[in-house]
């Protein structure tokens, strides 16, 4: 095809090409979705937890007085206005309660201190099961329950439950449930209220369940915006004399989508921006820096399809390691524009001579893509199928259509300063240099054995002190249940689950009486097994003897209460109240999360307090099925994984670069001296490490295998040495690594941990590869054109 | 004046209630404004109260004294002394119940205390003249006979709580008793009869340190 035809083929089919993109593309912002990987069950549990657990989708409010110091510093512009509100923090949070409830977004909405009123309801709904549910330890508490001698007093209270407050509520329980055993069971939870209570004498805590899942950024900034909006209306009213606190894993989602977005567009900025200028510094001419910016895109277009295509979306993350990629697909033009301009070849000669070259080098760029897709990260899975994409895209674009596009643009390369220099400087004391590198071989791998991995992964998490510390105020507010600890329980079926979660909350309960654990949040008597049901009912029916029928009756009349309505102590309801038709109900809203139906069966967490996880884990052991789940150190655990993984990838990823330049060299020697520059440099970074005490994760070790699979192709292309010329070249390895420093420098200016880690990584290995070239691999070819 | 507990059910009270209909109704507004305006109770009052409560699951009538303080900012405390000590109060939009013998504490915002908060909310709203505030959702009907007066607050069919409650308030030529009867909707009933027996801002320790109480602060 003639050059006019493949110069009006690319123009017409790029626009087409974007536009089928932009059409096809869903960005993912979720941070969880990139890094979590799903391959066993625990990281699936753990994935769940994060995106939709009910805690997760959980914000805490705390709404308080305005100090007045407050208030005149925030005047400057205005006179300042003393709260004069009467509005009590009381009444304004039930201002707010109403307010709030009526979003979209939330789920419901309530004062921490008090039971949101479906769950009133919904105990109301237990009393005809009583016999079946008064205790988890019936033939224990029913000695104290059906005691005689307390029933007098059990009248008594009675009575003055019914002329308390809550009479209505206790009325309704009391005709069918004269004892009020099903209360009995709910003790619990009143004492999480009442706890609460003293932590919110203020009573400006509240809680919101929110009804998005808590890494769905884009909705969860829309109600915060809503939240705050609500509080700002009703707080002008009361002469804002109130100022509002949010927390939870929402508040953190949103404030890291903002940071991750802010660094994706700076990042592909600067990486764009830096590579251009890197290029007209190089080449002087807007011409081919259009026309190669061009090519790029039309890459960086490919790759964003490719991904699109193959997983239904793309991650922002994708994209913004993906903008870096444009840095390293340069490479292949600059090659071809570097000899085209210093051997006076027409671009097409150039294309064709170096063709070999950037092939073997661009596969050898893929392995090392390719193998991080395989550490087991889905993020990287994409940003393996986009390289792969990216790359082959540039390599095509460059052999066949860059020709056609730079056929009438004049190219003249600068002389770098120095890099003559340093090839004559390598030939001149080669001898030296190589002991002196053989020496630092040895020193490096001496200090190997002081490398400290990092395998706390909230370490890569985006810094959000501020926010962490108003988190740590907003938290005071409330009871202390934690989000990512509590007590796995897992069973083929729901009866077998609620079993075993009945024997794990004894457990509990002997251990929070030991002090282990300040609280939990369990399943009974919301949900409880036929098995310990029939057991309540056996216990039930054996106390009730007509003599203890007869002193109730004889409390009753002394209390001044009923006979005829509260005399008689039903016999246990016949049929026992089965948990999957109580799930059917409200009570389904209140153990959402609690209760996670998987393939496998049924696994039920119990939420826990403040606790020492180590006497928790000894307390609980012995029991089947059951065990304590950390989200940290579940995601720990996975660190760890994904830095073995790393490992033996970067080992893998060189041995098949050294398999396929085998393949192509056919010389063991050549291949080894195309990959000792790589390799050398990733020993030497791994050793200024390990001396400086940098703690070494995953990411590193990715950002290395990055920059091996880089470094080979200047070992390629030094080896190859197509051009005759070493110093032509060098010139042009010098030129692609500046452009690689460019785009991957850009990286250093996130703030989401992973880039700079990245950027560090890479721009170390490539910049040392780069040095170490001319001095391991003597090129016996040179021509001494100087261009 | 002082009442014996008299045990009507609610079909009793109904009758009475229309017996009594044909002796003289006033129903212009002027004799309601006339009238709120002599139950209103601006600034801080105590009275003294004996209260009379019939349950559905109570054998007899259940009897109860005590003093019923109300605040200048709409606050009202209700301190029983009799049979046992329990404090009892709404204020600042909240409702707080202290029971010293068995420990049991509760506070509750007036929206979400239930039936023993409606039944408060309204009966505060009379004693300190916000009966405007019921006004959309209750049937006012004034009453006067001689020397006797009477107020009749009923819920509008259709337009309140179906647990809102009926409350009649009574009394005679001595503005300082009161007999108030509040009636629930599924037949239970409680009768005060108060007596003021002091006024004046010297009240206000007394209603702060007892919401103090009542609040667990």
């Amino acid at each position: 095809m003639s050059f006019i035809w493949r110069k009006r083929w690319f123009l017409l089919l790029f626009p087409l090409l974007l536009a089928a993109t932009t059409w096809q593309i869903r960005v993912e912002t979720d941070l969880n979705a990139f890094f979590t990987a799903t391959d066993n069950e625990d990281s699936k549990l753990l994935s769940g937890l994060l995106q939709s657990g009910e805690l997760s989708r959980r914000y805490l409010l705390v709404v308080e007085k305005n100090n007045e110091d407050g208030l005149r510093v925030n005047s400057t512009t205005s006179p300042p206005i003393p709260p004069q509100s009467t509005i009590s923090i009381d009444e304004f949070s039930a201002k707010l309660v109403l307010q709030l409830a009526k979003l979209s977004g939330v789920e419901r909405v309530w004062p921490a201190n008090e039971p949101p009123r479906e769950w009133i309801e919904a105990i109301r709904s237990y009393a005809p099961y009583h016999a079946r549910l008064f205790s988890l330890n019936p033939q224990q508490d029913g000695l104290r329950l059906f005691d005689p001698a307390g029933l007098d007093s059990r009248a008594d209270s009675l009575k003055q439950a019914m002329l308390s407050p809550q009479g209505g509520f206790v009325k309704a329980i009391a005709k069918q449930d004269p004892l009020l055993l099903s209360l009995n069971g709910f003790k619990d939870l009143q004492g999480q209220f009442e706890r609460q209570a003293k932590l919110n004498v203020g009573g400006g805590a509240l809680i919101l369940q929110s009804r998005p899942a808590a890494l769905d950024s884009d909705a969860h900034s829309r109600l915060q915006a809503a939240i705050r909006e609500n509080f700002d209306t009703l707080n002008r009213d009361a002469r804002g004399a109130f100022r509002l606190s949010m927390a939870g894993v929402p508040v953190f989602s949103v404030a890291a989508h903002g940071e991750i977005g802010r660094d994706v567009t700076l990042v592909s900025v600067v990486s764009s921006v830096a590579v251009a200028l890197v290029f007209l510094l190089l080449f002087h001419s807007f011409s081919a820096l259009h026309w190669v910016m061009m090519v790029q895109a039309a890459s960086f277009v490919v790759g964003t399809l490719a991904t699109a295509l193959a997983f239904g979306h793309v991650h922002s993350l994708t994209l913004a390691l993906g903008a870096s990629l444009i840095g390293i697909c340069t490479d292949y033009p600059i090659h071809v524009m570097v000899h085209c301009a210093k051997h006076r070849h027409s671009p097409l000669d150039a294309a064709r001579l170096l063709w070999p070259s950037l092939a073997m080098g661009g596969l050898t760029t893929v392995i090392g893509y390719a193998a991080l897709g395989m550490t087991g990260f889905p993020g990287f899975e994409q940003i393996a199928v986009f390289a792969l994409a990216s790359i082959a895209a540039s390599l095509g674009l460059t052999r066949w259509v860059l020709p056609a596009l730079l056929v009438h643009s004049s190219l003249h390369t600068a002389h770098l300063p120095g890099i003559a220099a340093w090839v004559d400087f390598c030939g001149c004391h080669r001898k030296g240099l190589l002991v002196l590198f053989a020496v630092s071989v040895g020193l490096a791998g001496l200090s190997l054995p002081q490398l400290r991995w990092m395998d706390d992964m909230q370490k890569l998490a985006v810094d959000m002190d501020l926010l962490k510390r108003q988190d740590e105020a907003v938290r005071a507010h409330f009871s202390s249940i934690e989000p990512g600890r509590f007590v796995l329980v897992q069973a083929a079926d729901l009866q077998t689950a609620l079993r075993r979660s009945e024997a794990a909350e004894r457990r509990l309960k002997s251990l929070q009486q030991a002090g282990v654990l300040s609280e939990y949040h369990g399943l009974f008597p919301w949900l409880a097994s036929q098995d310990l049901q029939a057991e309540n009912a056996r216990v039930y029916s054996q106390a009730t003897t007509p003599q203890f029928q007869t002193a109730w009756r004889l409390a009753l009349t002394k209390a001044g209460l009923s006979v005829d309505k509260l005399g008689h102590l039903p016999s246990p309801a016949a049929e026992s109240l089965d948990p999957k038709a109580v799930l059917a109900t409200p009570v389904l809203q209140i153990l959402s999360g609690q209760v996670i139906n998987d393939q496998n069966g049924v696994a039920l967490s119990l939420w826990l307090g403040e606790h020492n996880p180590d006497k928790l884990i000894e307390g609980l052991a012995g029991l089947e099925g059951t065990r304590y789940f950390s989200q940290k150190d579940q995601l720990d655990r996975l660190a760890g994984q994904y830095r073995d993984r790393s490992l033996v990838m970067l080992a893998i990823g060189i041995a098949v670069m050294g398999l396929f330049i085998w393949l192509q060299q056919r010389d063991i020697r050549k291949v080894l001296l195309t990959l000792l520059p790589s390799v050398a440099s990733v020993l030497f970074i791994f050793a200024t490490w390990a001396l400086m005490g940098e703690e070494v994760s995953f990411l590193h070790v990715i950002g290395l295998l990055l920059s091996v699979s880089l470094c080979v192709d200047y070992g390629i292309f030094f080896m190859d040495n197509r051009g005759q010329d070493c110093d032509i070249t060098y010139h042009a390895i010098a030129a692609s690594t500046l452009t690689t420093l460019a785009s991957f420098g850009a990286l250093g200016l996130g703030k989401t941990p992973t880039l700079p880690i990245l950027a560090v990584s890479v721009s170390l290995g490539v910049t040392l590869g780069f040095l170490l070239c001319p001095l391991l691999i003597q090129s016996g070819r040179n021509k001494g054109t100087n261009g | 004046m002082k009442h014996n507990a008299v045990a009507l059910n609610m079909k009793l009270g109904l009758c009475l209630l229309l017996a009594l209909s044909p002796m003289g109704v006033l129903a212009d507004e002027a004799g309601l404004a006339d009238l709120l305006g002599r139950i209103r109770q601006s600034g801080f009052a105590e009275f003294r109260y004996e209260e009379t409560r019939k349950l559905e699951l109570a054998s007899s009538p259940w009897q109860a004294q005590g003093y019923m303080l109300s605040g200048a900012d709409g606050s009202l405390v209700k301190l029983q002394l009799q049979p046992q000590r329990i404090i009892m109060a709404i204020a600042r939009g909240r409702m707080y119940y202290w029971d010293p013998g068995q420990k049991q504490r509760h506070a509750a915002p007036l929206g979400q205390a239930g039936q023993a908060a409606g039944q408060i909310t309204v009966f505060r709203s009379i004693l300190q003249g916000h009966a405007e505030e019921l006004q959309p959702t209750y049937d006012f009907a004034p009453e006067k006979h001689g020397k006797r007066w009477a107020l009749r607050v009923t819920p509008k069919p259709g337009q309140s709580d179906e647990d809102a409650p009926s409350i009649e308030i009574s009394g005679d030529e001595d503005g300082r008793k009161r007999q108030v009867l509040i009636r629930q909707p599924d037949g239970e009933s409680t009768e005060y009869r108060l007596i003021k027996t002091s006024e004046g801002p010297e009240l206000e320790y007394s209603i702060q340190r007892l919401l103090l109480e009542a609040t667990g602060d």
